[in-house]
């Protein structure tokens, strides 16, 4: 196993991994905002670099994203040397101009030691920090419904074309892995909103409440091999019936009935 | 994994001292609507309890697409991992005994992962209904078939 130095201490670290698990398992902060553990590390926020060097280098180091990084045996990782936390306080002091409003933007430069960005404001302030999980998560899922669209400063999350996605199921993934909540849905017993698009809700047959899509549904049915009607019921009226066969089953007393 | 959970719904009383002590131990403030074991009234002091049977062939294990649910071999729970979890909810469509939950207010899904190998609900459970047991405990001789409720537990 590969045997590395971060801020001093020897850490062994499995070949294959990167730099910044290792750092977190040796307890060692790395702060980030695209890493995700189900999907592909993307080196998208650049908040995670660290200082590498190694004894023949003879004193010369490179500043790595450590998401991105392959540990390796020897390798010396300064986490918290002062180009890193000059690097992680210009991203941050970036984002800040770019997401002046943004709660978690905020606190984070607060850490960090930013409370008002030195750049000039976005005059159209967005939650949109572009790191990329809505889009990494979708594909994961195989749906591929939002990429990211446009360059430089106008670049955005989006549905191809900007227009409802065909290929979008209303899973809300999207939504909810968001660390800012950018993506905005509406959801309700009348349907469920997002990206633009309107989709039709399958009603749980007992009690009528609206839990999945119909193309959810459909999607369930394709993955698991189950005719989509199998996701009807909606979780809660499941209990109710294993409630049920739990009694009819003879385990309840006699005569008393199953609700 | 060497204790069963048991549940014995004959015994059941419906109390729901189970559903506060889930949702008190999995740091809600005690909402019973957040427990993970849930109990279903059959009329006055007669309720049935429904929680994880911790499948041995779990749909929701199978359906994970980012293998954020495990097998945890030394208590015997399929368990979540909220870190990994990406929250598409594919899980709760697929148990077919709706005992993976969907907690609107954290945003994660629940379920029971036997509170790590000392489920805080077993001993508040006034009437033995659900137990911690040794394998060997856990095991019922054999009743009569259609011998229904005679009192034994």
């Amino acid at each position: 196993m590969p045997t590395l130095t971060i801020d001093g201490r020897r850490v062994e670290a499995p070949a294959g991994t990167f730099l910044l698990q290792a750092c977190r398992q040796a307890g060692v902060p790395v702060p980030t905002l695209c890493e995700h553990p189900a999907v592909e590390p993307y080196g998208g926020c650049r908040l995670c670099v660290v200082d590498v060097t190694r004894p023949e280098w003879d004193g010369w180091r490179k500043m790595v994203v450590s998401c991105l990084y392959p540990v390796e045996d020897g390798l010396i990782v300064d986490t918290r040397s002062e180009r890193v936390v000059e690097t992680r306080k210009v991203v941050l002091d970036l984002l800040l101009a770019r997401s002046p409003r943004t709660p978690l933007i905020q606190r984070l430069a607060r850490e960090h030691g930013i409370e008002k960005t030195s750049y000039e404001p976005n005059p159209d302030p967005t939650d949109c920090i572009l790191c990329g999980l809505c889009v990494r998560i979708c594909d994961r899922l195989g749906h591929s419904a939002i990429g990211t669209a446009d360059r430089g400063a106008g670049r955005v999350v989006a549905p191809p074309f900007h227009e409802p996605p065909a290929a979008c199921v209303g899973c809300l993934a999207c939504a909810e892995i968001c660390p800012t909540g950018f993506i905005r849905f509406e959801s309700g017993p009348g349907g469920r909103r997002i990206w633009n698009r309107d989709f039709e809700m399958v009603r749980c047959p007992r009690c009528g409440r609206a839990h999945i899509t119909k193309a959810q549904a459909e999607w369930y049915g394709k993955r698991m091999g189950w005719p989509p009607e199998e996701f009807e019921v909606c979780d809660a009226c499941k209990r109710r019936e294993m409630a049920a066969a739990t009694v009819t089953l003879g385990s309840g007393p006699k005569g008393s009935a199953a609700s | 994994m060497d204790r069963i959970y048991r549940v014995t719904p004959q015994s059941c009383i419906a109390c729901g001292k189970c559903e506060l002590a889930c949702s008190f131990a999995h740091g809600s403030d005690g909402r019973p609507a957040q427990s993970r074991i849930h109990i279903f009234r059959r009329g006055p002091e007669a309720g049935t309890p429904v929680v994880c049977l911790q499948c041995d062939d779990a749909a929701c294990l199978a359906v994970c697409p980012v293998g954020a649910l495990s097998w945890n071999l030394r208590t015997g729970a399929i368990e979540v991992s909220h870190e990994t979890c990406i929250r598409c909810r594919m899980c709760v469509a697929a148990c077919p005994f709706g005992n993976m939950h969907w907690d609107e207010g954290r945003h994660e899904v629940a379920k029971c992962d036997l509170c790590g190998g000392d489920p805080r609900c077993v001993p508040f459970c006034p009437t033995g209904a659900l137990a911690w047991l040794q394998p060997s405990a856990a095991v019922r001789p054999a009743e009569p078939p259609a011998s229904g409720m005679t009192g034994e537990r």
